[in-house]
């Protein structure tokens, strides 16, 4: 796992998103346990209590559960897997697009140019 | 706590003090070799190599005196008013127990410096039939013993063991002087060692003051005359009065440097 | 109980002031930064704490007591300065903490030094200076005290070493402990702090949590040190 910060954001909202990218790439795969709160937090350089407030949090959320002394392991609902996954990918579009609006591009001149940069990406692969 | 400060602490110095020993050991013996013919001047260079080996002797008596003495000055100043003194200040131990460790460690080294020394004298003296000489030197000692009547035994011991303990207090008052200065000086901002002589030289200068007033003001009160006027001990007590009285003056010196090196240790420690 | 209580601490050198009247207090289980400039009473604090100084005016107790042989068996100290006698091999200095604190882990320790290839017959002497300084903090973090304090842990090394002393504390901290680390790069702890004190010019500026900061403020504590600190 590769874990950046940012400075804007609380740092345990963004370790709850690293760890949900975790599970929906599969570095965390469903139904595997969790390394522990102080190991996480060192592999990430952060503060275990921030850490273990995080969990909390996708615990809550279901991604993660924990069992008494076996320790914390990610779900092995898929559905929730691919919620997760949705939403994260609805973020990314809703940035990327207000980042576009912002250039002051229309909406039909966006979707044309992600179309262009998909064949082109399609050529690519073709070509490769 | 304080037994283990005194291993810590013997475990520092002994690496210098034990090599030290060690070379006197083998200069020593090599005097020793050097005395048997070596000397006779018949091969020129033997006879360098024999100057070489007991001037190295004399030097390694020096030596271990003067390390014995720069140790002790040392191991208080660098151990616990320099860098290591914010890990030795900070262990479960009172500054009691700090100033113990030194005191007790440095006198320990200097008896056995002295020890070590006549031992070392002893090596360079042997040769064949030393040892039965020094055992013959020891039985007329003992039988000169046995002539002596009961109570001169019993003075001559007791001088002995005033003696003593009036060497191993001036002994443990002459660090305390030291130790009083360098924590003295060192709760100064700058210049702490600068002020560390300056505090020696006035805890001198004071005594001595303070010694000479007390001299004048009994002699003016004639204290001593009106004290001992009507006591005429004989020339054996006078000598114990005498002894005890400067064992009682060493105490009291003692005591002051002690106070002195507790309270700037205590209040007024001030690490770089 | 707080690990660490201040009321009203006041500390002068001669005729400048280096601690104001400061109050605070730390509870256990946190991570916390004193940070301020060069010359802000940071390191101030951390003596009295330890009682290598003595305060001029107010109250500080470690663990509900006053800093005394008591307080020192339960507090961790990492000096600003190499302070380990540096002609002791590794193995001395293992002896060395292990007579004088209970809760030394020796085990830890051996293990630490091991995984930096230090051999125990090495001495101090004859480590580097980056060296010197993660054994240094090993013998501190080996310890289970109540309070660590440890003073510019990460001043003066190289970025790598720095990770290296950040991952040793965060690898050996307890949940019953409480660490306080004095700094002024802030950047580089921030992500493994609870809480910030800001001290400036002997007063305490500011206690926050950074996850407050950054929610609130909408910016990092580095940013909001260098808007509090601007010169």
């Amino acid at each position: 796992m590769q874990w950046q910060f940012s400075n804007d954001a609380p740092i345990y909202t963004q370790l709850i998103q690293q760890v949900k990218v975790g599970i929906v790439t599969g570095a965390f795969p469903p139904g595997e346990r969790l390394p522990s709160v102080r190991d996480l937090a060192t592999e990430a350089g952060v503060n275990p209590n921030t850490m273990q407030r995080a969990l909390a949090e996708l615990e809550r959320d279901g991604l993660v559960y924990s069992q008494r002394t076996a320790g914390r392991f990610v779900t092995e609902d898929n559905t929730m897997i691919n919620t997760a996954k949705r939403s994260l990918a609805q973020r990314h579009v809703k940035t990327f697009l207000e980042a576009m609006l912002q250039l002051g591009f229309q909406k039909d001149e966006i979707i044309s140019l992600i179309k262009q940069e998909l064949g082109e990406e399609e050529a690519d692969h073709a070509s490769a | 706590m304080l037994r283990k400060l005194l291993k810590h602490e013997f475990r520092a110095t002994g690496r210098i003090m034990l090599p030290m020993y060690l070379i006197l050991l083998v200069t020593a013996v090599g005097s020793n070799l050097a005395g048997r013919g070596m000397l006779d001047g018949r091969y020129h260079i033997l006879n360098i190599l024999g100057v070489l080996i007991v001037t190295a002797f004399g030097i390694a008596i020096c030596g271990a005196l003067l390390m014995s003495f720069v140790l002790m000055i040392q191991r208080f100043y660098k151990n616990l008013l320099q860098d290591e003194g914010y890990l030795m200040f900070t262990l479960p131990a009172s500054v009691h127990q700090h100033i113990w460790s030194k005191l007790i460690v440095s006198s320990v080294w200097f008896i056995a410096t002295v020890l070590a020394i006549i031992a070392a004298s002893l090596v360079v003296a042997y040769q064949g039939g030393f040892l039965r000489e020094l055992l013959d030197l020891l039985r007329y000692f003992l039988e000169g013993l046995r002539k002596l009547e009961v109570s001169e035994a019993f003075n001559g011991t007791i001088y002995l063991a005033e003696f003593a303990v009036l060497m191993f207090l001036s002994l443990v008052a002459f660090s305390l002087q030291f130790y009083a200065a360098l924590a003295a000086g060192h709760s100064q901002a700058n210049h702490k060692l600068l002020w560390s002589v300056v505090w020696f030289f006035g805890i001198q200068f004071a005594l001595q003051f303070a010694g000479s007033l007390l001299i004048i003001g009994s002699n003016e009160l004639d204290v001593f005359n009106r004290l001992f006027s009507h006591w005429d001990p004989s020339p054996t007590v006078a000598i114990h009065v005498a002894l005890l009285m400067a064992i009682g003056c060493v105490i009291v010196y003692g005591a002051i440097f002690y106070a002195i090196t507790t309270f700037f240790l205590k209040k007024h420690l001030n690490l770089e | 109980m707080p690990v660490l209580e201040c009321k009203g601490l006041t500390k002068r050198f001669g005729r400048a002031t280096a601690l104001d009247e400061v109050s605070l207090s730390i509870e256990p289980g946190r991570i916390v930064g004193l940070l301020g400039p060069n010359g802000s009473g940071k390191t101030t604090l951390i003596k009295l704490a330890n009682g290598l100084l003595t305060p001029d005016g107010g109250y500080i107790a470690v663990c509900g007591t006053a800093p005394g042989r008591e307080s020192h068996s339960l507090v961790s100290y990492l000096p600003e300065r190499t302070a380990i006698p540096t002609w002791m091999t590794a193995r001395q200095l293992l002896d060395f903490y292990g007579d004088f604190y209970q809760d030394f882990r020796r085990e830890a320790a051996e293990e630490m030094l091991d995984h930096l290839g230090i051999q125990p017959r090495q001495a101090v002497k004859q480590m580097s200076k980056g060296t010197r300084e993660k054994v240094q903090l090993i013998m501190v973090m080996s310890r289970a005290a109540k309070l660590y304090l440890l003073d510019e842990p990460i001043g003066g090394v190289d970025p790598a070493t720095r990770d290296y002393i950040l991952s040793t504390i965060i690898g050996n901290y307890n949940p019953d402990a409480a660490v306080v680390i004095s700094t002024h790069l802030i950047a580089d702890v921030e992500k493994v702090l609870d809480e910030v004190i800001f001290i400036s010019q002997g007063r305490v500026a500011l206690q926050s949590t950074v996850d407050d900061i950054r929610e609130e403020k909408g910016m990092s504590v580095d940013a909001l040190f260098r808007e509090v600190f601007k010169c």
